[in-house]
């Protein structure tokens, strides 16, 4: 069988072949593993891969995403087959969202504009808090201010839409 | 001694002053916010008070709901810990008006070494070397920018009523000065309600030193030895050690004289912390006097083997320091690495969240201090510090291995920590060899991204997973896919 996993990003081909119970066989990235894998808990397995031991802790991130410790070092292990091959949503550094959301669980700290305000590219739209740490969120483009969706001191979530900027040219 | 302490305050610092308390035979109570009711302080107290909205305001920075309930509960003094109230003079005078021992220094010592400018004043009436600059805060621009040159480029302006970073600014030369004065000054005014600032010379690559003090009401000071704190981000401590690498004994006697100088000189009493600046010619400079218990006091406590709790208890209940300089011997060497929620690939953005799964190292020279458990929702209303984890070893070498190992045998699920970042800077020659500077993280570790060795073994940990555990058969593909997954296979080969 093979599938296909994203390893930190990183798409990763893997063949597993089913020897006796709890053993198999696998090629990841063509380079070939015999593994001994024993389930200690619901959250912890001790593999034998090639010989060698390991521990490895797991918590499941979705149905088909599971974060995976070894060694201290997380690992994001995806099926990107069921996952499908949803691009990377990793921005780079300092670029502008094309929408007004917080990069993390947060709270409004403070509204900096007001419904029919209008807004250049990369000015201040909202201020929010995560621990202690203050983001200030800015327009994507220049444009008018439509609805505000959230008051002051309210709990907001990666991917809701703080402010609505309708795009177009300010004359 | 008190027979109940309201300890003001929430994860692990709360946990570990409960742990004290219950050592000394003292009851403990907990005050907690809505998005604590099941936070680790809580559950560690023998009683526990709701305070209200998770809000700071409304919760851990309400000074008279926490004094209610220290009245309520029958407490007699209130631990404030860090952070939140704890170098607030208004919530130490409002305690004693309320009749409650505040554990911590008078109220006067907390407010004159609040503000920068009056402290580098008694500072230097006390004899303690500060950093050339000005001792008072000025509003004019004008002569701000006069000052800077007198004192030469490159110059740093502060903010006088706060720290953490905000209204610091570099000015490497005069046509900035202005300008930078300007917006120094309204981001103070913006985070303090203060926007004084002043002006002192820009050290460029110094360590960040301090000593541990307790002091007294007779008078009676001591200092407890360094603590060298140079890794920093944001202009906040991630790594601490004791002994710091750079300081000799000579230095270590000269600093501790200044370190009890400065406490003298500021009327302290209990437990304390004398920030200085060292500079590449080992000389030293003050920098703030910390007037509280701080994050780092566990590794004083692993080598000196004296419970800083304890002793700030017994001053506040009036005790005499049953410690002299002679009884201050360090033995070995302690590294504190603090584990904070955040992302250390992405800026050290927070990252709250639920933790699915923790399991914290364990073994000889090994301590934890933590605030947190599986299945606490992590909020985003506080700091974002879960736990520290602490090592003791007979050497600065064999500390930074059992440091290592105890950082790999670390499992924090759920949420975004820096252990992966903190093994590899324990890894690097840099660390290694003791060249810790304040600017360790820019210059070592400005493009870091986590070690990928194991990347092979975290895909065969999937696999192995998906095909090993029973019961998993809830993923399914959906109808018409053509993909095979593991959980579909896995059916099969259980069932077959």
């Amino acid at each position: 069988m093979e599938y296909k996993l994203r390893i930190n990003e990183a798409m990763v081909p893997v063949k597993v072949e089913p020897k006796e119970n709890r053993q198999f066989r696998l090629s990841v990235d063509d380079k070939a593993y015999d593994v001994t894998c024993d389930v200690i808990s619901e959250d912890q397995l001790h593999l034998v891969i090639d010989g060698e031991q390991h521990n490895a802790f797991l918590v499941e991130e979705n149905e088909y995403c599971r974060i995976i410790t070894i060694n201290g070092i997380p690992y994001k292990v995806e099926d990107a087959d069921q996952a499908g091959r949803r691009p990377a949503r990793r921005r780079k550094p300092g670029a502008i969202p094309r929408e007004v959301t917080p990069p993390m669980p947060s709270v409004v700290v403070k509204l900096l504009v007001a419904e029919g305000d209008t807004v250049r590219k990369g000015d201040g739209v909202v201020v929010v808090s995560a621990m202690k740490m203050e983001t200030t969120l800015a327009a994507p483009f220049d444009g008018r201010v439509g609805r505000i969706n959230v008051t002051e001191g309210e709990k907001v979530k990666p991917g809701q839409i703080l402010v609505d900027i309708q795009k177009g040219s300010i004359s | 001694m008190f027979k109940k302490i309201l300890i003001a305050n929430r994860g692990e610092i709360a946990v570990r002053i409960m742990r004290t308390c219950r050592e000394l035979g003292i009851s403990t109570v907990a005050v907690y916010s809505e998005a604590d009711k099941t936070a680790a302080h809580v559950l560690a107290s023998d009683e526990s008070v709701f305070l209200g909205d998770s809000d700071p305001s409304e919760s851990y920075l309400n000074i008279d709901k926490i004094i209610s309930a220290a009245h309520e509960t029958g407490a007699t003094a209130i631990h404030p810990g860090y952070g939140f109230l704890a170098e607030n003079p208004d919530f130490a005078e409002s305690c004693e008006r309320a009749g409650l021992t505040f554990i911590g220094p008078p109220v006067e010592a907390i407010r004159a070494l609040g503000d920068k400018t009056v402290a580098r004043q008694l500072m230097i009436k006390g004899g303690v070397p500060v950093i050339p600059g000005m001792t008072r805060a000025d509003p004019d621009t004008e002569r701000l920018a006069e000052e800077a040159g007198r004192i030469g480029y490159p110059v740093l302006i502060k903010a006088a009523g706060g720290g953490g970073g905000k209204g610091m600014r570099v000015v490497n030369n005069p046509d900035e000065i202005k300008p930078a004065c300007e917006a120094a000054s309204s981001e103070a005014a913006g985070a303090f309600g203060n926007g004084a600032i002043y002006i002192e010379k820009y050290l460029a690559r110094p360590r960040h030193v301090e000593f541990q003090i307790l002091a007294d009401a007779s008078g009676k000071v001591i200092h407890l030895l360094e603590r060298e704190c140079s890794i920093q981000r944001r202009y906040q401590k991630i790594i601490e050690e004791t002994p710091s690498p750079a300081v000799t004994p000579e230095l270590r006697e000269e600093m501790g004289e200044a370190a009890i100088k400065a406490a003298v000189a500021s009327g302290y009493v209990n437990a304390g912390t004398v920030e200085f600046l060292l500079d590449e010619d080992g000389r030293f400079y003050f920098l703030e006097v910390n007037t509280r218990l701080q994050v780092e006091h566990p590794v004083t406590e692993m080598i000196t083997g004296i419970d800083l709790v304890r002793h700030q208890i017994e001053i506040a209940a009036g005790r005499p320091l049953s410690l002299s300089q002679a009884d201050i011997k360090g033995r070995g060497h302690a590294i504190e690495c603090r584990i904070y929620a955040e992302d250390p690939e992405n800026d050290f953005a927070p990252s709250p969240g639920k933790i699915g799964f923790l399991k914290e190292p364990q073994g000889p020279g090994i301590r934890m201090d933590s605030g947190v458990h599986a299945g606490f929702q992590v909020p985003v209303e506080y700091d974002p510090i879960l736990s520290k984890l602490i090592v003791h070893a007979e050497n600065r070498d064999l500390a930074i291995r059992r440091m290592i190992r105890a950082l790999e045998n670390t499992v924090l699920l759920g949420i975004k920590t820096p252990v992966p970042f903190l093994i590899d800077i324990l890894k690097s020659k840099a660390f290694r060899d003791g060249r810790t500077f304040t600017d360790f993280i820019p210059t070592h570790f400005n493009t870091w991204r986590p070690d990928t060795t194991d990347a092979h073994l975290a895909g065969i940990a999937f696999i192995a997973h998906a095909l090993s555990v029973k019961g998993r058969k809830k993923a399914t593909a959906p109808a018409g896919s053509d993909f095979a997954s593991p959980w579909v296979t896995l059916g099969r080969w259980k069932n077959g």
